[in-house]
């Protein structure tokens, strides 16, 4: 891909995350602050669009997601795991926050399936983790 | 924790990532540019997308969310035009740009200002373009970032001083223009045109759920109706009213239908300003405009100023805690970080256009006019540097007449678009009527412009300053200072035009008349063509003319029994059916017409005759001279004149 293509690319790709996206992420820590699963959902919602708008980019400029924005979503997915199960074991979560917290894990989780499963197929999805020994194949095939 | 200390710690959050986000961007742009040559228009090479989304950024900017929404919040209704903005940014756009376009790229032109200078040879007309440039980055931006300052240090509990808040985004502004150039004003542009659409939707959403949705704000509305002094707001004060102007009015100042036609001529100054043509100019195909002017500018954000803006004003109208520094107020203490959002969005719409204004100016003053007339062996780089410092000169003047002169800033900031519209005559002369001379276009814009100077504060100020008063105030007979403006340069123009017929004409413009008369356009006399001309004429009759009253009625006269027939106040009715039927006819002239879409074919760039090169060097340094002196002359003559007869 050019230069100036993947330029765009980028452009879009923050013109998502900085509208929705930033909007979702918002909205689901007001919703922890409020203890509102309403509000919650809707982050999630953002959340989603966001992530759907940004696949479509990719499929639009035939590219998958960089390093740099995997890095940064996993980074993010784990730092959102780490204050969630902390705040559990102190004993900091309400029900509200509690069903926040597992909708968003759960949207998430079911989200990165889907994704990969689209983009690679189920089998191919699942190949991306499990790479078989040589001798799974038979052999040399002499 | 306080709750003035909890916005100190979550509002700039958003304002930071917005800053890093321009910066990252620039430093993009600047590593594609690679070298100085695409400084100035990315190499030609922005996308169709892009310009379609940046076109209409620019014709929303945040004028509408700052002022169009109090516009409403205080004069209600009245000035319905507001809400068909969207079309007027448009219209322009489908005429002119396609034509534009081509002829920029058979001339190989960069901007408006060469564009008027080499097709009618003109410095004055290059000039002219260039103060409608400076006055949109300086004056029409800057108030917008006045304003969001004050916001800003509020949202603050004054933590952040509004001059230094001023400081904060002039430096944002001045750093990621210098840097990136054009290329950098598109990628940032393109995010902040976003961000500016979603805030704008945001805000209304807020307003309508704090009234409990579309009913309650209407029934508020309904109720501000019945009350026989509130009943103004929901009408157009009859046609036109021949008084002396606003500050010589004892009348009163409630808005026309001719009021409301002067808002609607002055708005289409917005479509065709030099930076909306900067844009068109720099964008790699023209494939892009029809789509871009219908469905973008006229659909999505005419819908989001027919329908959105108009909530938010109506929403502060029926309770000013929903004014839009209300609302971020309230939000600063309960959610910051949505409030720092929110202002990051009106922050983008005020920065898209003052940073293009401000590039806009500083080039022209540098490369199309110092640079030819003075100094024409300036290198890229040179200009390019150059460039840059006008570009710092602009911001810091713009950021000292915020903070020091506001109301010189008004002032100022109140004549872009009156000027910017007088433009409209020499460019449609290039793309539609060759017989419009280059004396004619000269003494038209002359004229409009002194037209537009002499009824608007600026020009009675500065005469008053002289000692000489003028007997009307602002916008006589209630009529837009555009609208003065555009009368003095039509008729102007075309007098002009008519005797200077048989002037020989340059090769530049007439190899692009031919070029143009090579591709053709919509034939004349069609049916269809008939058929255009009558619905232009009926919808500026009936959405931006005397054809305004019929909507006080049209859906329930407020106060009457029968009062908000469709559920809402009958103007605002009749400007959403007429902003829906101004996109269907910005469609039809587009596409159906051709004036927009078709006559796409390969430009062969234009190859001048060779011509001896002669050492100008000792003529541009007489010139320099004269100017100079001239300059000191003028200089003694405006402080012998003030002293004599000023005040």
């Amino acid at each position: 891909m050019s230069t100036r293509a993947s330029a765009e690319r980028t452009v879009l790709v923050f013109c998502i995350w900085a509208g929705p996206g930033f909007l979702g992420a918002g909205g689901l820590v007001e919703g922890f602050v409020r203890d509102s699963l309403p509000i919650a959902l809707l982050g999630i919602v953002g959340i989603c669009a966001a992530f759907v708008a940004h696949i479509v980019v990719n499929a639009w400029f035939e590219q998958g997601f960089s390093r740099a924005e995997v890095a940064l979503g996993i980074g993010g997915f784990g730092l959102f795991a780490a204050l969630f199960v902390s705040a559990w074991a102190a004993g900091e979560l309400s029900p509200a926050d509690y069903l926040s917290g597992l909708a968003a894990f759960a949207t998430l989780v079911a989200g990165f399936i889907v994704y990969l499963s689209t983009r690679y197929g189920m089998r191919g999805a699942f190949s991306r983790f499990h790479h078989p020994s040589p001798s799974s194949h038979g052999g040399s095939g002499q | 924790m306080s709750p003035v200390t909890a916005v100190s710690l979550w509002l700039p959050l958003p304002l930071l990532a917005y800053a890093a986000g321009c910066l990252y961007f620039a430093r993009l742009a600047f590593l594609e540019n690679r070298n100085d040559e695409r400084y100035f228009s990315a190499g030609h090479d922005l996308s169709p997308w892009m310009s379609a989304l940046l076109l209409a950024g620019l014709g929303l900017s945040g004028w509408f969310l700052l002022a169009g929404t109090m516009e409403i919040a205080q004069g209600g209704f009245s000035l319905a035009s507001l809400l068909v903005g969207g079309i007027a940014v448009a219209l322009p756009g489908v005429v002119l740009f396609k034509r534009i376009w081509l002829v920029g790229r058979r001339l190989g032109l960069s901007s408006d200002a060469e564009l008027l200078r080499r097709y009618y040879r003109s410095d004055f007309l290059a000039l002219a373009s260039t103060v409608v440039a400076a006055l949109m980055a300086v004056g029409f931006a800057g108030l917008q970032l006045h304003a969001i300052a004050h916001l800003l240090s509020t949202l603050t509990g004054y933590a952040l001083s509004e001059p230094v808040a001023a400081a904060f985004l002039t430096v944002l502004l001045f750093a990621y223009v210098s840097i990136g150039g054009l290329r950098a004003i598109g990628y940032i542009g393109s995010v902040q045109t976003v961000l500016l659409a979603l805030a704008t939707v945001v805000f209304a959403g807020i307003v309508l759920i704090t009234l409990g949705g579309f009913g309650g704000l209407n029934a508020a509305l309904r109720a501000l109706a019945a009350d026989p002094a509130g009943q103004a707001k929901f009408l157009v004060a009859g046609v036109i009213r021949f008084t002396a102007g606003l500050g010589r009015d004892t009348a009163g100042g409630a808005p026309t239908a001719m009021a409301n036609f002067g808002v609607f001529i002055a708005l289409m100054g917005l479509g065709a300003s030099p930076l909306m043509l900067k844009v068109v100019l720099s964008t790699k195909s023209p494939a892009g405009i029809a789509a871009g002017q219908t469905w973008v500018t006229a659909g999505v954000f005419g819908g989001l100023i027919a329908i959105g803006i108009a909530i938010v004003g109506a929403g502060a109208l029926v309770a000013p805690a929903l004014s839009i520094e209300a609302i971020l107020g309230a939000l600063a203490s309960s959610s910051p970080w949505f409030a720092g959002w929110l202002l990051v969005g009106i922050i983008a719409g005020a920065q898209l256009l003052a940073g293009l204004g401000l590039l806009v100016a500083s080039e022209n003053l540098v490369r199309h006019l110092y640079k030819p007339l003075f100094q024409t062996g300036m290198t890229r780089s040179q200009t390019v540097g150059f460039t840059r410092l006008v570009a710092g000169l602009l911001a810091l003047l713009s950021l000292l007449l915020q903070v020091l002169a506001p109301v010189a800033l008004s002032a100022l900031g109140g004549v872009a678009l009156p000027l910017a519209v007088q433009l409209l005559v020499p460019l449609v002369g290039i793309a539609w009527i060759g017989r419009l001379t280059r004396e004619g276009a000269v003494v038209g814009v002359g004229a409009g412009f002194a037209a537009v100077l002499l009824t608007e504060p600026l020009g009675y100020s500065v005469l008053a300053f002289f000692g000489l008063e003028l007997p009307w105030g602002r916008w006589p007979w209630t009529l837009n200072s555009a609208v003065w403006g555009l009368a003095a340069n039509l008729s102007a123009a075309l007098l002009v035009s008519v005797v200077t017929q048989r002037r020989p004409i340059g090769d530049e413009q007439a190899d692009a008349r031919r070029f143009l008369a090579g591709i053709g356009g919509p034939s004349r006399g069609s049916a269809l063509g008939a058929t255009a001309w009558a619905a232009v004429l009926a919808w500026f009759f009936l959405a931006a003319g005397p054809g305004l009253l019929f909507g006080n009625i049209a859906f329930g006269a407020p106060g009457a029994s029968d009062a908000f027939l469709l559920g809402m106040p009958s103007l605002w009715a009749w400007m959403i059916a007429f902003w829906t039927l101004g996109l269907g006819l910005v469609w039809f002239l587009s596409y159906k017409i051709g004036l927009a879409a078709d006559g796409m074919v390969p430009v062969e760039p234009y190859r001048p005759r060779p011509l001896v090169q002669r050492d100008v060097r000792v003529a541009e340094r007489l010139r320099l001279q004269r100017l100079a002196i001239a300059g000191a002359v003028l200089f003694g003559l405006v402080v012998f004149v003030a002293f004599s007869f000023g005040r």
